[in-house]
């Protein structure tokens, strides 16, 4: 017996959606069983499960994990492998605590800077830094022709050590309660719109305001993702530079044979993934978290671990990334509320996203090849 | 009698075994063309089930008469053995179907964490300390630790650089379709490349916790070790004797982290970067001389192989 | 069957059907028989499907339909092949259109792992790589072929690393020999070498397969002659009873003679567009390959570089063209300081390249054609003009005749001589003031290199182009050129007028 793969010689019909659909099915297939053995209550985890990919508070990781997607996506398809987005998202948020609350802090200086100047700072600032820390390993890549991942890779335990020891030494907050973090963001500074509560004792109108509120609390972040999403189309669909990248991905050589500077090149592509994953992380910043805690490695929410998922979950193709990220975001937020529920700990949200994921990316080849057993 | 210097030179050894082990079986995984991203996940694994797999062993077995000393070394071994069939399993899936690397490896990485906790953490709850199915504070033990490891490597290296098989795996990692037309078969040389890699991997997991912290925590998953390895690996070309020195190096930076911090006043975090920087600087400094062609990374590394693509 | 002096069938390929996705159909029910003792020539123009029919037989691809049959012991088996070991196993070897060594291994190390791969069926076990750098040596001496079996594969030309598969095929001792234009560029005493090896290998009971687009070659060595078009065969021959003539419209069909060259040869003008002064070049590993070497070309001449294969070519063009920095020496290309300026000037200033490694320099098989050639012909510098892109592409593939089934197939699923066709289809209408090529024609069919060099002759004498190819084809080198050259051991010798020095002479040249 032979077992053959062959790419399918006609596209399957939504074969991408069944495929999808097929895939996360077996990955939750693995997960459960792998529960069932340690004996987690089965029913209650797939009733956790379905609600958590419909509730509204998917949004918010869905939002940053798609941005940061987009970000790594540009330098993934220059085969520029940037696994540094947990690095420049924490470090891109230090110049908006600078900035918010030891320059333009109205509670302790007379500011006259308007609070949407300060927010745009906030923002710049934070993509270049995000670029900045991306330029580094670019740099290192472009003129010594040292491997990107292991410099990415490890650019985020420095992150994570520098901005710890920001928080604990120079920005350490004195308003904090006795714990260990930096001060709050002034709450003009603050992109959240918050919608008042309203009880109307109709579930289903309640359902769709409690959405709305969500999409409210995070505007900020639902524009940046739209934003972003349209210059990833336009930046690989009609732009020298998008078809460089492309290039740059398959044949690097090639492209310095025809007269393009691929030193510099490689050095705007890491800096410009960088600057979007700085960008998300300044938003974060002033969106979610209002300020940085001590101990970022053990508060992380891994975005810029899950974010890279996410990406190679689309294959790279910035059309399907909203999927990919939808599935990442929904997966993360089961494994945090069968915590909530009581049915396990820390290691549920690793399980789920692990062997769901596993599954997924094991099989999704299925939409565009088929098996043949002779 | 250990004096003070006996007992450094000990823990130094430790680390270095776990260090020059893990990074060691991930260069050989990685120099068949698999991309091992999975490598932090597993180490993590392995950590964990050294834990469960010793203290069953121990209560198990003691009792029979068996001697502690080869309970701690079966989990050791049994560990090995669990993550060698991961390994099987990623050369086999990542060869045959066109699926990604990174996709596969990085879940492998998530999954690897969350059961490392299943597996550990029930042990870490019922005994508090895991120091009694650890390996005996004795220098012979340790001794021969730093030896295996030793000879492990300079057979790996008669392996790879005087073998057809190991020309057999360099070749799938750099060209799986000129490999194939070669006559290598190539799911089959990465089977045993992927399998031997993490069989070490496993191995050297299960030192970390069982002989050179002698502790395990649920949270020891955010240190990273497993990346640190795999820079080690990278930085010194994934090449097994060039590996001894670097992991010699940062071995003892990890463990004396905490003693230079101590002895130059230097603020935890900051301390804390230390041997990552050092791991960047170094990496510099050989990639601006001509040893850099000996250090590329394999050209095949993480591509799909797939049969039916035209074979350029 | 009885024996006697009935030749057996080795090999029995039945209703062979391959399509590819997207579905371009390679060959189509291909019947053929091969016997022992025999040489065949399988022809036809790019694209006809040869490689993909040889690669089926060595288990690279799998059939879509049809069966092969292999003569085993005494009688024909079917045979099923997962991929090339099964092949091998099988006593098929296939030396490929393109080299497929692993650079970064040795050569004897390369070896290793045939050798390995066929004794582990005799549990002779691990062959060691010292153990086969002897043997190397030894079937070196014998075939007169000289390599160093430490050498990494990196360092060598396309062509030497064709040598080496050569001599792996001879090594493994295989029934049947698979050769995809693997002799086409053999330096001529090598080839007249591996000639009289071809002929003891079928004296000795063992078949040959070889693929060429040299009709000629065809004819000196093989006993049948196969024909393929689009995918199927059209002419199974017997050579001592065909003629060229007969072959050639098989192969083309009707538009056999479209293309004549025109030798009008015109006086180049004195402005020199190519200045190379003085110039040292080293290799890869650091020795100095080219030394004092001065020359000039005019603007709209053409001059050929010739010699054999590691002489220096690949060196000489990648310095002429800024890819390679030199030891020493000036190099002035359509006005730009090379040596200063580098390859992005050059580029800029209208310079076309078609490289030695052409799949590494010269196009990029992942992406589409059309991505291909936007790259290079897309003026404004931050949005592509899609429709203009889309235009020239069209025109390119049309003029240049490639085979393909839209300019939107990524350039991978091409044949080895469309991939070709892409690549100086997109050089030759980039370059505005001069074109440095190397090997130009090589993977070409007789029709498409007619055409390449009337094309060329074109740009040159009316578009007033100033061209310089680097071969180690002399009659390619021979019909093109204004001026000619010779390169032997990092020295240039020249130049001499082609019409005026005997192919001999220069022969000669290039080996003393
Ligand atoms: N992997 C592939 N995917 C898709 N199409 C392919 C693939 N390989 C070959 N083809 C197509 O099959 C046809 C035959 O290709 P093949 O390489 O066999 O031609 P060939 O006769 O060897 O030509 P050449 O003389 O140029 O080498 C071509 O049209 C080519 O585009
Ligand atoms: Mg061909």
């Amino acid at each position: 017996m032979k077992i053959t793969i062959l790419k399918r010689k006609k596209e399957l019909k939504y074969g991408a959606v069944i495929a999808s659909l097929l895939s996360i099915l077996f990955g939750i297939t693995i997960y459960l069983v792998i529960i069932g053995l340690f004996g987690v209550n089965l029913v209650e985890a797939i009733n956790i499960l379905g609600k958590s990919f419909i509730s509204p508070t998917i949004m918010k990781d869905f939002l940053i994990i798609y941005v940061m997607g987009c970000g790594l996506l540009l330098s993934f398809k220059a085969s520029l492998w940037n696994i540094g987005g947990e690095g420049q998202f924490y470090i891109a948020m230090i110049p908006g605590i600078v900035i918010t609350l030891l320059l333009f802090n109205p509670e302790t200086s007379s500011t006259t800077v308007p609070a949407f100047i300060v927010v745009l700072l906030v923002i710049i600032t934070g993509s270049v830094v995000g670029a900045v820390w991306a330029a580094v390993a670019g740099t290192l890549k472009a003129f010594m022709n040292i491997d990107e991942v292991p410099v990415t890779l490890i650019l985020n335990y420095i992150a994570y050590y520098l901005v710890n020891h920001l928080v604990s030494g120079p920005l350490k907050g004195k308003k904090t309660y006795g714990y260990l973090r930096t001060d709050e963001i002034p709450g003009i500074y603050r992109l959240n719109i918050i919608l008042p509560i309203t009880r109307t004792g109709n579930q289903f109108e309640e359902a769709v305001y409690s959405f709305l509120t969500q999409v409210s609390y995070y505007i900020a972040l639902l524009v940046t993702a739209i934003a972003i999403s349209v210059f990833t189309w336009w930046l690989f669909k009609y732009t020298k530079l998008g078809l460089y990248i492309k290039i740059m991905g398959s044949n690097p050589e090639y492209l310095y044979a025809t007269g393009v500077n691929t030193k510099m090149l490689t050095l705007l592509i890491m800096a410009l993934s960088g600057s979007i994953i700085g960008l998300s992380g300044s938003l974060y910043l002033l969106v979610e978290w209002g300020r940085i805690p001590y101990g970022i490695q053990s508060h992380t929410p891994g975005y810029g671990y899950l974010a890279i998922l996410a990406s190679w979950l689309s294959m790279l193709d910035h059309r399907l990334l909203p999927v990919s990220a939808y599935l990442v975001a929904g997966l993360r937020n089961t494994g945090l509320s069968i915590k909530i529920a009581g049915l396990g700990d820390t290691e549920q949200t690793l399980i789920i996203l692990g062997s769901v994921l596993l599954g997924y990316s094991i099989t999704r080849f299925i939409a565009d090849y088929e098996v043949k057993i002779r | 009698m250990i004096d003070f210097y006996g007992e450094a030179l000990m823990r130094m050894s430790a680390a270095f075994a776990t260090i020059y082990l893990v990074a060691l079986g991930h260069s050989l995984f990685e120099l068949s063309g698999v991309l091992d991203l999975s490598i932090d996940g597993v180490f993590f694994l392995s950590t964990g089930l050294a834990v469960l797999f010793s203290a069953q062993l121990h209560t198990s077995l003691t009792t029979l008469g068996v001697d502690p000393l080869i309970c701690t070394t079966l989990a050791s071994v049994l560990t090995g053995l669990v993550t060698a069939l991961i390994g099987l399993f990623l050369a086999f899936i990542l060869t045959v179907l066109p699926i990604s690397h990174g996709a596969v490896g990085l879940s492998l990485m998530f999954l690897g964490y969350g059961l490392g906790i299943y597996a550990g953490y029930p042990v870490r709850l019922k005994y508090g300390s895991i120091a009694q199915f650890a390996y005996p504070e004795n220098i012979v033990v340790y001794s021969l630790t730093l030896l295996v490891s030793l000879a492990l490597g300079l057979t790996t290296y008669r392996m790879l650089y005087s073998t057809a098989i190991g020309a057999m795996i360099r070749a799938c990692g750099e060209d799986p379709h000129a490999a194939s037309a070669l006559g290598v078969v190539v799911y089959r040389t990465r089977l045993i490349a992927c399998g031997l890699g993490y069989f070490m991997v496993g191995v050297g997991g299960s030192i970390f916790t069982l002989l050179w912290l002698r502790y395990w925590d649920i949270r020891s998953y955010v240190l990273g070790y497993g990346w640190f390895a795999y820079t080690i690996a990278l930085a010194a070309g994934r090449h097994p004797l060039i590996l001894i020195p670097f992991a010699g190096v940062f071995g003892a930076l990890l463990e004396f982290n905490i003693s230079i911090q101590a002895t130059y006043g230097l603020p935890v975090d900051l301390a804390g970067m230390i041997p990552f920087i050092a791991a960047i600087a170094l990496m510099t400094l050989y990639g601006s001389t001509k040893l850099k062609r000996l250090f590329e990374p394999p050209r095949g590394l993480g591509k799909i192989y797939y049969k039916e693509e035209r074979t350029i | 069957m009885n024996t006697g002096t009935l030749r057996r069938v080795v090999l029995s390929i039945n209703n062979i059907s391959k399509t590819f996705p997207g579905g371009i159909t390679a060959i189509e029910e291909i019947n053929l028989d091969l016997y022992e003792g025999e040489i065949v020539a399988l022809l036809g123009e790019n694209g006809s499907g040869k490689s993909t029919l040889v690669k089926i037989l060595y288990g690279v691809y799998t059939p879509d339909s049809g069966e092969i049959k292999i003569l085993t012991g005494d009688k024909l088996s079917r045979v099923n092949f997962g991929n090339p070991v099964d092949a091998m196993k099988h006593g098929i070897i296939l030396v490929n259109q393109t080299p497929q060594l692993i650079d970064k291994l040795s050569v004897a190390e390369n070896i290793a792992i045939t050798l390995s791969t066929l004794r582990s069926r005799d549990h002779s076990g691990f062959t060691s790589i010292s153990e086969t750098s002897k043997l190397l040596k030894e079937v070196s001496e014998s075939t007169g072929i000289r390599v160093d079996p430490n050498e990494k594969a990196y360092n060598l030309t396309y062509s030497q690393k064709q040598f080496i598969e050569l001599l792996r095929a001879i090594i493994v001792n295989a029934k049947i020999f698979l050769l995809d234009e693997a002799l086409s560029y053999l330096p001529i005493a090598e080839k007249k070498r591996f000639y009289d090896i071809l002929y003891s290998l079928k004296n000795s009971g063992k078949t040959v397969l070889l693929i060429t687009h040299k009709i000629q070659e065809a004819f000196d060595l093989s006993d049948r002659i196969v024909i393929l078009r689009k995918g199927r065969i059209v002419g199974v021959l017997e050579t001592k009873n065909t003629t060229v003539d007969e072959v050639r419209r098989l192969m083309f069909g009707e538009t056999n003679n479209k293309y004549i060259i025109n030798n009008n040869w015109s006086n180049p003008e004195e402005e020199h567009v190519i200045e190379v002064e003085d110039l040292a070049v080293r290799d890869d590993h650091g020795r100095e390959v080219l030394s004092n070497i001065t020359f000039c070309v005019g603007k709209g001449e053409i001059a050929g570089i010739i010699g054999v294969a590691g002489s220096g070519q690949r060196e000489l063009v990648e310095s002429i063209v800024g890819l390679r920095k030199p030891i020493r020496g000036k190099i002035t290309l359509a006005g730009v300081d090379v040596v200063r300026k580098g390859i992005k000037a050059v580029r800029e200033a209208g310079v076309g390249y078609i490289p030695d490694q052409p799949l590494k320099q010269g196009i990029a098989c992942d992406n589409s054609i059309v991505e291909n050639i936007a790259i290079m012909f897309s003026s404004n510098p931050i949005l592509i003009n899609w429709d203009i892109v889309k235009e020239k592409a069209v025109e390119i593939v049309k003029n240049y005749n490639v085979q393909s089934k839209s300019i939107d197939s990524p350039v991978k699923t091409l044949s080895g001589g469309n991939i070709m066709k892409v690549i100086i289809g997109k050089e030759l209408s980039y370059a505005k003031q001069a074109l440095i090529a190397c090997n130009p024609t090589r993977a070409l069919d007789e029709l498409s290199a007619n055409n390449l060099v009337s094309v060329l002759k074109y740009k040159a004498h009316a578009e007033k182009l100033s061209v310089l190819i680097a071969s180690e084809d002399i009659d390619e080198v021979l019909t093109i050129s204004d001026a000619v050259y010779v390169l032997n051991s990092g020295r240039l010798i020249g130049p001499f007028q082609p019409s005026k020095v005997p192919r001999e002479r220069i022969e000669e040249l290039m080996v003393a």
